[in-house]
């Protein structure tokens, strides 16, 4: 059972496809129903989001063909991918992406990468806390940052952006790290609440009723800046520490769709994004912060995040080439 | 009492004719889902989850979680009929059960397990509604050392599953290692064996079961011509309603079932196979008669019976007092409390209590429905056995290809059922056990990850062993049980020799 895949991706539900009933309808997009493509299987964070916005879609109105989702789960999303691949040139798939979209075609050699789809749209990104027990004393990064024994830090898995945003730390500051991957961000909470970590690095999701209810403490934040859900903790880099990476969550296309079909699918999920049932169904219980990214700006921001995960796979060795 | 007069107003919520007719139809589903190799728990609720859409939240959480149950009741009925576990907590009962149904006994194992489970489950359930809160602020403290300990004991029983040659035992733990160890490896983050992308996140070990139980005993079959006992078409109850007999030998394994199960449920991480396994280790080490162990014995049938439904409970207390799923089952209830609009977490019973104990007041009437319907379809299940007897093998064949299928909608797991298919036949041919592979499989990924965890806690010092408390009293108590056997060994073998000094 992979619970890291499911819990971290749980949530990562629907997309819309908003406004395709209009001009493009008399056009030959689309001409039959839409799939929607998990790469994880059914119940997981990548399968609810999007029966999420397959049925927000729908209910809205938005499109008048039938959307399916189906699931291609296994080895972390490259089944889906290979799948994806061989739909080239037709625009009636939509696969939802995270970080693995990133990190399997680095860790392992499938033959493809994000470069080789059609990026649409990122929906919005899961920043990445610094979180201490209450209990420990900490309230300020500064007075983490004065520790001079080695700290035990908790995160999912080697190689995940929790390890990134901890090896990042590691360098912009003097401390000594010591990165301890748990199995999903459950056993991490356990770890933190029973004090076997010193502090941990995870999204605000898992943490959120414990930092409500005071047990836990979030120092920092790896967003540009502070967000909407959490006003009050400082981001890394206000606090003189360069860390501004996040987990996204985005749809990408089968390589070389046409362009029309293209800004169609864009626009189809970007009216989702700014419907009210979206944000309530589908942002605010996941505890997504809705920055939304489309066309090569989502691309450009894709080749930017494979930049920093090829450089940490590398120093971790973990580049299959 | 407060959890009872919350139980009560749980009652309140779910005792609607509509929610009722739910939670009786879940029942039922989640028994056929269970029951059908390769769909386990994690499947049945996925599968609902659509359906759920568009309830308020008790009810949906009522089809949920009755569904849950259910696939703990289902999981049974393939295990014992046709050597199949529908899931993975069904494998031991196979182990005791199938022999049963070849001795013509299979009613009666069907009835023993059905009463077993719902026993485990009742167990579970009163632990939940009153010590769910105090259990999980302890069971936190649980760290990698003690889960180490914890599947090193574990892994012991393979001792106890290892019937004839130890030497052999030895070989397909060894396989059983090997096969785990592929794909990739979230503490190292290195990728293993992965020589097709499917291979990433390792060989899915419901196609292993589904191939080495279910296909492996129909290749084995043909070849000898086994014929299962069914007996007459038309059953007294006295056949598969345990009478005092049975329920007296059943009585003790199952209560220590109910009691092991909750505990390893509640541990998050650890789930019901495992607690199963170490049941099945614990009821053949206190049984009178070990040697009987594999041929149908009701202890070692009821034991692990009681334990696998007594986990279900269990792995909700930390998803309901703390968020925290300890299984793959309870990471999808997760997905569902927060489709639900709740938000699972410390403050859950505070901010959705009414919901939760709505849910908890489902449970409790989804057991007593399963135990019903569990027995009163005895006849049934085991007559559609008969109906199709003659063709048994190919509808065997059937559920294995498609319960492989489903297990990631692909071909690719098809291919490694059937590997394993051929691995089961192997090794029932030629005599080697498969209880020692599974449980190597299941065991040493665990094992392993815990075991470097605990040394990266403590920065490199396996101390950290030694340095917390619990961790050290499951290690005294090791050495004491070792240092009791041997000692024993050494006594009866003094004993012998001053009985019979020519020798």
């Amino acid at each position: 059972m992979k619970l890291t895949a499911l819990t971290r991706t749980l949530g990562i539900a629907g997309l819309g496809i908003a406004a395709l009933a209009g001009p493009l309808a008399a056009q030959d997009f689309p001409e039959r129903p839409l799939e929607f493509v998990a790469g994880y299987g059914p119940g997981g964070g990548h399968d609810t989001m999007l029966r999420t916005m397959a049925r927000l879609i729908e209910e809205q109105g938005l499109i008048d063909v039938p959307i399916n989702v189906v699931n291609k789960e296994g080895g972390s999303s490259a089944v889906a991918m290979g799948y994806l691949n061989a739909r080239e040139g037709d625009p009636h798939y939509l696969m939802s992406i995270t970080s693995s979209h990133i990190a399997t075609p680095l860790t392992s050699n499938i033959g493809l990468d994000y470069s080789d789809f059609t990026p649409i749209a990122r929906l919005g990104i899961d920043p990445e806390l610094l979180v201490v027990n209450a209990a420990s004393g900490y309230e300020r990064l500064e007075q983490l940052m004065e520790a001079e024994d080695t700290l035990n830090v908790g995160g999912t898995a080697t190689g995940s952006i929790e390890h990134i945003v901890t090896m990042q730390l590691a360098k912009a500051t003097d401390l000594s790290l010591n990165f301890i991957p748990f199995q999903g961000d459950g056993e991490v909470v356990t770890a933190l609440l029973s004090n076997q970590i010193d502090f941990a690095i995870t999204n605000p999701g898992p943490v959120a009723d414990y930092l409500d209810s005071d047990q836990f403490r979030a120092l920092a934040i790896s967003t540009e800046e502070r967000i909407d859900n959490l006003p009050d903790v400082p981001t890394f880099t206000e606090q003189g520490v360069d860390i501004t990476i996040s987990l996204f969550r985005g749809l990408t296309a089968a390589p070389d769709i046409p362009d029309e079909a293209r800004e169609a699918l864009t626009e189809l999920v970007t009216t989702l994004f700014e419907t009210e049932a979206w944000q309530e169904e589908y942002i605010e219980p996941n505890a997504v912060v809705p920055l939304v990214i489309t066309g090569d700006e989502f691309a450009d921001y894709l080749g930017n995040t494979e930049e920093v995960y090829r450089e940490t796979l590398g120093e971790l060795d973990m580049l299959s080439q | 009492m407060e959890a009872l007069g919350n139980l009560m107003m749980g009652f309140g919520e779910v005792l609607t004719p509509f929610n009722i007719a739910i939670i009786f139809a879940a029942g039922l589903i989640g028994t056929v889902v269970g029951a059908l190799p390769g769909l386990g728990p994690s499947a049945g609720i996925a599968l609902m989850l659509p359906l759920t859409f568009g309830m308020n939240e008790a009810s949906g959480l009522c089809l949920l979680t009755g569904v849950y149950m259910g696939t703990m009741y289902g999981g049974r009925i393939t295990a014992i009929l046709i050597n199949a576990p529908g899931d993975a907590p069904a494998i031991i009962t196979a182990l005791e059960g199938y022999p049963m149904m070849k001795q013509g006994r299979g009613a009666m194992a069907l009835g023993i397990s059905a009463v077993a489970s719902f026993i485990g489950g009742l167990f579970g359930l009163g632990v939940l509604i009153f010590l769910a809160p105090i259990i999980a602020s302890y069971a936190i403290f649980l760290g990698p050392p003690e889960y180490f300990l914890l599947m090193a004991v574990g892994l012991a029983t393979v001792m106890l599953l290892a019937g004839d040659s130890m030497l052999k035992a030895f070989f397909v733990t060894c396989l059983g290692v090997l096969v785990s160890s592929f794909g990739s490896d979230y503490v190292s983050g290195q990728i293993r064996f992965a020589y097709v992308p499917e291979l990433i996140e390792g060989i899915d070990f419901v196609a292993i079961i589904i191939g080495l139980y279910g296909l492996g005993e129909v290749l084995y079959n043909l070849e000898k011509k086994v014929k299962l006992e069914l007996g007459k078409p038309r059953f007294s109850v006295k056949e598969f309603v345990p009478g005092r007999a049975e329920l007296g030998e059943a009585a003790a394994p199952t209560m220590r079932g109910s009691v092991l199960g909750t505990i390893i449920g509640i541990v998050p991480g650890a789930g019901a196979t495992v607690a199963t396994f170490l049941d099945y280790a614990l009821e053949k080490r206190l049984s009178k008669r070990p040697e009987k162990f594999g041929t149908g014995e009701i202890s070692g049938l009821a034991g692990p019976e009681a334990t696998n439904n007594a986990a279900v409970p269990g792995s909700l207390i930390p998803l309901i007092t703390l968020g925290i799923p300890g299984s793959g089952g309870t990471a999808i209830m997760l997905g569902a409390l927060i489709m639900f609009g709740l938000r699972p977490g410390p403050l859950l019973m505070q901010t959705s209590g009414d919901i939760v104990w709505a849910m908890i007041a489902g449970l409790v009437l989804a057991n007593f429905f399963l135990l019903l319907s569990n027995v009163l379809l005895i006849p049934v299940f085991v007559n559609l056995l008969r109906t199709i007897q003659n063709n048994l093998a190919n509808v065997v064949i059937a559920l294995c290809v498609v319960g492989a299928f489903s297990l990631s909608y692909s071909a690719f797991n098809i291919w490694i059922m059937l590997i394993f298919g051929v691995v089961g036949y192997l090794f029932k041919k030629n005599d080697y056990p498969t209880g020692p592979f599974i449980l190597a499989v299941v065991l040493a990924p665990l094992a392993e990850n815990y075991f470097r965890q605990s040394v990266m806690l403590g920065q490199g010092s396996a101390a950290i062993f030694v340095e917390r408390p619990i961790s050290l009293t499951i290690l005294v108590l090791m050495i004491l049980i070792v240092a009791g056997s041997v000692f024993g060994r050494l006594r009866a073998r003094k004993l012998r020799e001053m009985r019979n000094p020519e020798e």
